[in-house]
Order: C-alpha cells, then structure tokens, then sequence
C-alpha cells in the first residue's frame, strides 16, 4: 500500500521537475514575475501611492487588501468552526480523560511569566503598529499577543487565562476586528470610492490621499491584529481541551 | 447602485459578523438577520447582473480598493468582474442562499441547538465565498475564496451526526490537496506570466507565446487536477457521499446544489478566461483525455448512485454523475456542449435544491430516508413529494423541467462534435435515472418492501395503519422554499431561451468549434 502510495508521489515530482527546466533563472531580473508592468508598478510606486516604506505591507494591506480582508475572515472561520465542532463538550460527556492537574502552579513558572508577559504583549503592539516600516503587522502582531495569553494558560491553568479572556469575549474581539477591516472598506465606500479605497478617507482624515492610505493601513493591521490574538487563544483553549475547557495541558 | 457588485459580499460578510456578535445573548435574532442579508445580497446580485446585461461589453468590472485601469496597470489590485457568466452562476448561489436561509429555521433549531449563532455564521460566510468565486476576476483571490468556502463547508458538515466528524475529515484532506495542487499551479502561472489578474494572465500568455511552455502546461494541469478533486469528479469523489449524508438537513441543502457546481464553474473560466481556448483545447492532452474519463465518470456514478438503498446517499452519486455530464460538456469542445454545460450548472443547482429540500422534510418526518420507510408518503405529504419529484424528473430530463433543455444542449454538442461515446452516456445514465426514480414512486406506492416481502393485503392495500397515512405536510416555513424551489426548476425551463441567449451573448467571443450534422 505504502509503494502504492508512492506512485502519485513521484508522479508529481517527476511533473513538477519537468516544468522547471523552462523556468526564468534564479533571481533573474527580465523574468517575468520581476519585470511585469504589476512588479515594477509595486517596486517603483509604492511610496508614491501610499506613503508606506514597507513594500510588503502595502502590497498586502492595500493593494491587495481585499485577500488579506479574507484572510482574516479565514482565521475567524477556523475559530468559529472549532467551536461550532468542539462546544459543549463538557455538557456532552463526563470527563473520559481526565488530564486535570490538582499540583498549584510552579512558584519559579508562574514569577517567570508575570515578568515577561507584560514585555510580550508590549512587543506584540510593537510589531503591530510598525508594520508599515518594518517586518511585522497584524498578523504576527497578532499571533504574538495570542501567544501571551496562552503563555498565562500554560504557567497557571486555563481557568486564570480564561478569567482575563472568556471564549464569549475571544469571539467579541474576533467579529470586532472584521468589523474594523470592513468597516473601514465600508467606510470608504459610503465616502464616494469603491470598497477598500483607503484614499477616499482623506475627506474625514486630516491629511492626504497617500497618508489617507498610510493610516488605513495601521487601521486595516489593527482589525487583523484583534482578530488573529482571540482566535490564537480561543483555538488553543479548545483544542488543548477537547473543548470542555477545563484543566487543561 | 453602482458599488451594487460590492454589496453581494458586504451583506453576508457583516451578517455572519453580526450574527456572531449579538447572537451569542439572544439565539432568536440569527434566523431574521441571515434571512435579511440574503435579501439583500440576491437583490444585488438582480442588480449586477442586470448592469452586466445592459453595459455594452456584457460586464461589471469593479476595482477593489480604487486602482483603477486608467491609472494602474491591471492586476496592481484585485479585480471583481461581474460578466455574463459570472453574474449569472452568482446568481444562482444567491438565490439558492436565499431559498435555504427561509428553510433554515425549524431544521436548524432542532438539529444543532444552542450552536445556531455558530451555524448562521457558517452559513452566511459560505454564500459570501462562493458568491466571490464567481465574480472574482483574480486567480489568487479565487484561492482565498475557494479556502472561505471550504473551511465554512467543513464546520458545516461536522456540526451533523456523529459520524459526520470522520466524514468531514476526509474531505477536510481531499479538499486541502485540491486547493494545494491549485494554488501551486497558480504559483506557476505567476512564475511565467507576473500578474494574477485573469485576464492579465490570458494577456501575457497570448503575447509571449507561451503555448508550448513545458511550465504552463504543468500549470494547466495542477489546476485542472485541483478543481477535479474538489468537484468530487469521480474517481476523487470519495468525499461527497459520506459527507453530504451525514451532514445537518440545512448544510447538505446549502451545499449539495452549490459547492460542486461553482467549481465546474471555475474549471470553465479557467478554460476559457485564463489559459484562453487555444492552449486549453489545443495544447493540452485534456481534451483528448477528458471525455473519455468522463464516460468513465458517469458510467460509474451511475451505477453506484442505482445501488444505493437510501434517498439522500443514491442523491449524492447522482451528483458525482451530474458532474461527469457538465465536465463532459465543456470537454467535448464543441459551443454546444459548452452551452450545454453552463445551462446545466444552472438548472442542476435549482434541480438539487429541490430533492435536497425534500429530502429534508422526508427525514424529519419519517426518521429514515431508506426506501422502506417511505411507504405512503405520497397521501401524507403530497405537496413535498410533488415537489421532490419535481426535482427528479428534471433530473431524468422531462420536459418542461430546466433538466429537459440543459440536457438537450449537451446532447446536441455531443451529436454535432461526433462524440458518439459521450451521447451513449448521457442516454445510459438517462435511463438509469429513470429507474432511480420510479422505482423510488414504486416503492412508495405499492406494498412489496426492499428484500421482495409482501407487506399488503391485496389491491392499494400498503399494510400501513391509518395514522400512518394521515395527511400531515411538514412545517410551512420548510415546504413553502421547496415549493419555491421546485416552481424556479419549472419556470427556468420554460424561459430557457431567456436564459441560453445571454450565455450565448456570453461565449460570443470564444469563437467555439460550433459542428456540422451529416
């Protein structure tokens, strides 16, 4: 069975080699993928059009905003669907597993994590709100603040980490950071441009149309960043729990 | 109106949000606000496609993020565009959301209570990626949208039975190698063309003269191989049946007329938007290939789909089978089968709807959807079952159902190309849709059970008691879209012309083989 499998392996590998030999060199500049009218139009006008000195930033949150929006929605639907799948557990069977720990919470741990996680969580605004001038944004940001509250499961017990952020209030802050990356699309629609059009702003902000998408865009990173933190923290509370959200790891 | 493409997606996206939002506190509000949104979104969607019939280049092109194409080269944003096709295929997603948010009430509430927040937002998350599939004019937007789409499909499978969980897993894998094998071959379209736009791609590939390319044609057939996977084209089925059976009544109605058909679309727009006519029929294999992989499909769908003892699993090989006739369709290369095809993911979508509400009604009411607990039903339930057959017999293809003229413009392409093979299929699996569904009139009306025992005692005698009999419809808030739905698959069928001019309007431009009769 094992050799069966095998097969479409190497088929595909085999396929996939034969299309490299056609491909442009390695960091070749007249390749297509640098030279298109849409790479050089990045590399050469980003700073024009949006006023951000991260190219990535601005390729993600505003030219291609609308994938990063659904991205996001992605990162919601994957909570929604553990819990939708996991929730209630508790109600459902009585502890089979029983993996709750009676020890109290390690003296040298818990000391541990009440220095470093205010300096995680201050990192993780960092890495959000300077995306657009250096590596980071929401996401990361994100994942960063998330990780600090599982950092708090992990030295107590969930119950502590869930007291400062409940699974009610892990969606709130879910469905709020949609509601900001599209209601800042929404917003510039009912402004007069089309959905996402962060330039159109400008009318109610008081700058420019370039700095009108420079802001949106810390906006945008903001709506990611409530979004990704809750979902990070809501997975691992029910995942490590098989959603009784108890105990814990 | 002009931002009205926008609205299609804004609608159910703030609906799921707010659904998920308030819902959590008061469980009562999740049915209207779904139910609203989807309003509001099929009327956008009326008005989109009434732009795009009404413009002078039969489309709604709308730049997402205001970089428009006097000022930016295309593909620097992403792009909706509402043409023909598009408008029309959203349409019908649209209009299906529409038609199952109304029936969600009563199903939702008994099969999965306390989750209905979670549900609603599933749901409406799934009408918003499957709406954007079919209007995006973006390859990788396309990939974030086909993920929206099964990701909220997975959650909404689980939430069903217990086994619902293992079925769901399987697809969970299938569906992620598709959606891999696809966005790999878009990686090798960026590779070689440096846009993501569609017909950016389409520009650079007819320009730069990429037909031979060994990389394109690999490109060609990942994305090919992707789609097949996850339109449960047999032999990649193996995920549709398990998961469609098992799945709560509203997720199976949402998704069995839906998901299947908007990849077929997506294989289409790939064909002819992205890698153009040319390279797809004439510098491939696929098309030598597929037809005959495609006899192989319906062929088996078929006869697994008459082994089947159960309404709801013998429903989701007909699927499988339904896919083989529109994959056939577009293969066949030929304006036709093409024609054919497109009409045929319409009234296909109208045609599954209706057995799956049906279906739904069925199994709340009897418990069981296998052939022998269904005796009697048709003095019970006469208006589900009307409109349940309503259903089948466009199915087999009676006229004036929608079912009769899409399968006549796919048998008119097999005939005019020569595909002999093609038109012997589609007249075999024909005849075993017959025997699906008057065996299935047959086993409701007379008294002999499944294993051959005679339950009756003599003429119309069903061996049932009274009560068994009695009329008793189901709830009104589940028939009346059913009764919707099974009007919708007549009056397509009588407006068929209306609706094959403006895909004919559609493929215009395609300058497609149309045959000869000899």
């Amino acid at each position: 069975m094992k050799f069966v499998s095998m097969l479409p392996v190497v088929a595909v590998g085999g396929i996939l080699l034969l299309a490299a030999k056609d491909f442009p060199a390695w960091g070749d500049p007249q390749s297509p993928a640098s030279s298109s009218p849409v790479s050089s139009h990045f590399i050469g006008s980003t700073g024009v059009d949006t006023e951000v000195p991260n190219m990535v930033t601005a390729v993600l949150a505003d030219y291609r905003g609308f994938d990063t929006m659904f991205e996001t929605v992605v990162v919601f639907i994957a909570g929604i669907a553990v819990l939708a799948i996991l929730g209630g557990a508790g109600k459902r069977r009585a502890s089979k597993r029983v993996h709750e720990v009676e020890a109290e919470p390690d003296l040298i741990v818990t000391n541990t994590a009440r220095l470093i996680v205010p300096v995680i969580q201050i990192f993780a605004f960092y890495v959000l709100a300077h995306g657009h001038v250096s590596p980071g944004g929401g996401f990361q940001g994100g994942v960063v603040m998330g990780a600090s509250f599982i950092l708090i499961g992990l030295s107590w017990d969930l119950e502590t980490a869930l007291a400062r952020f409940s699974i009610q209030r892990c969606m709130a802050v879910a469905a709020g950071g949609i509601v900001i990356y599209g209601g800042i699309g929404l917003l510039s629609m009912f402004l007069g441009g089309e959905f996402l059009d962060y330039a159109e702003l400008e009318s109610i902000l008081p700058v420019s149309r370039e700095m009108a998408r420079y802001h949106a865009m810390l906006g945008v990173e903001i709506g990611v960043g409530f979004t990704v933190t809750a979902i990070m923290f809501a997975l691992y509370a029910n995942l490590s729990t098989a959603g009784r959200l108890k105990g814990g790891l | 109106m002009e931002n009205a493409i926008a609205w299609i997606f804004i609608f159910p996206l703030f609906g799921a949000v707010i659904v998920s939002l308030l819902g959590m506190s008061q469980k009562k509000i999740c049915y209207p606000i779904s139910v609203f949104s989807m309003i509001g979104s099929f009327v956008a969607g009326c008005v989109t496609i009434k732009q795009a019939i009404e413009s002078p280049n039969h489309e709604v092109s709308y730049l997402l993020g205001g970089w428009t194409l006097d000022q930016y080269p295309r593909g620097v944003g992403i792009e909706f565009r509402g043409d023909l096709l598009g408008a029309l295929i959203c349409l019908v997603v649209l209009g299906v959301g529409l038609v199952v948010s109304f029936y969600s009430k009563i199903p939702v509430q008994e099969e999965t209570p306390g989750k209905e927040p979670l549900f609603y937002s599933l749901f409406l998350l799934q009408i918003t990626g499957l709406a954007g599939i079919c209007l995006t004019g973006d390859a990788f937007n396309l990939y974030v949208l086909i993920e929206v789409a099964a990701l909220t499909g997975y959650g909404l499978i689980a939430m069903g039975s217990n086994r619902a969980a293992a079925a769901t897993f399987n697809y969970l894998i299938l569906g992620t190698i598709g959606a891999s094998l696809y966005l790999l071959g878009v990686g090798y379209l960026y590779i070689k063309t440096g846009t993501l736009n569609m017909i950016g791609i389409n520009e650079v590939i007819v320009s730069n003269g990429l037909m031979d390319s060994a990389s394109m044609q690999v490109a060609f057939i990942l994305i090919g191989l992707g789609i097949l996977i996850k339109m449960a084209f047999f032999p990649f089925h193996a995920w549709l049946p398990n998961s469609y059976c098992n799945a709560p009544t509203t997720t199976s109605s949402l998704l069995a007329p839906l998901v299947t058909k908007v990849m077929i679309y997506v294989m289409i727009r790939m064909v002819l938007t992205v890698f153009g006519v040319e390279f797809s029929f004439e510098s491939t294999l696929w098309a030598d290939v597929m037809p005959w992989l495609v006899v192989v499909a319906i062929v088996s769908a078929a006869v697994m789909a008459l082994a089947q003892r159960e309404v709801k699993r013998m429903l989701a090989y007909l699927i499988v089978a339904e896919v083989g006739y529109m994959v056939g369709g577009v293969w066949i290369y030929n304006y036709y089968g093409l024609i054919g095809s497109i009409f045929h993911i319409i009234s296909d979508a109208c045609m599954t709807l209706c057995l799956f509400l049906g279906t739904g009604i069925i199994l709340r009411k009897c418990k069981t959807t296998h052939f022998d607990g269904l005796r009697g039903l048709f003095s019970k339930m006469p208006i589900t079952m009307a409109g349940f057959f309503i259903g089948g017999f466009s199915i087999i293809g009676l006229p004036p159902t929608c079912g009769f003229f899409s399968k006549w413009y796919l048998i008119t392409g097999g005939m005019v190309s020569h595909r002999w093979e093609y038109l012997i299929v589609l007249m075999f699996s024909t005849m075993v849709m017959v025997v699906l569904f008057f065996r299935l009139i047959e086993r409701i009306h007379l008294a002999v059970s499944e294993s051959g025992q005679n339950l009756g005692h003599g003429h119309g005698d069903l061996g049932l008691t009274e009560e068994q009999t009695k009329f008793e419809e189901g709830p009104l808030s589940m028939v009346i879209p059913l009764v919707a739905a099974a009007a919708v698959v007549l009056l397509i069928g009588i407006y068929n012309q209306d609706v094959v001019n403006q895909i004919e309007v559609f493929l215009e431009p395609f300058n497609l083989p149309k045959g000869t009769v000899d």
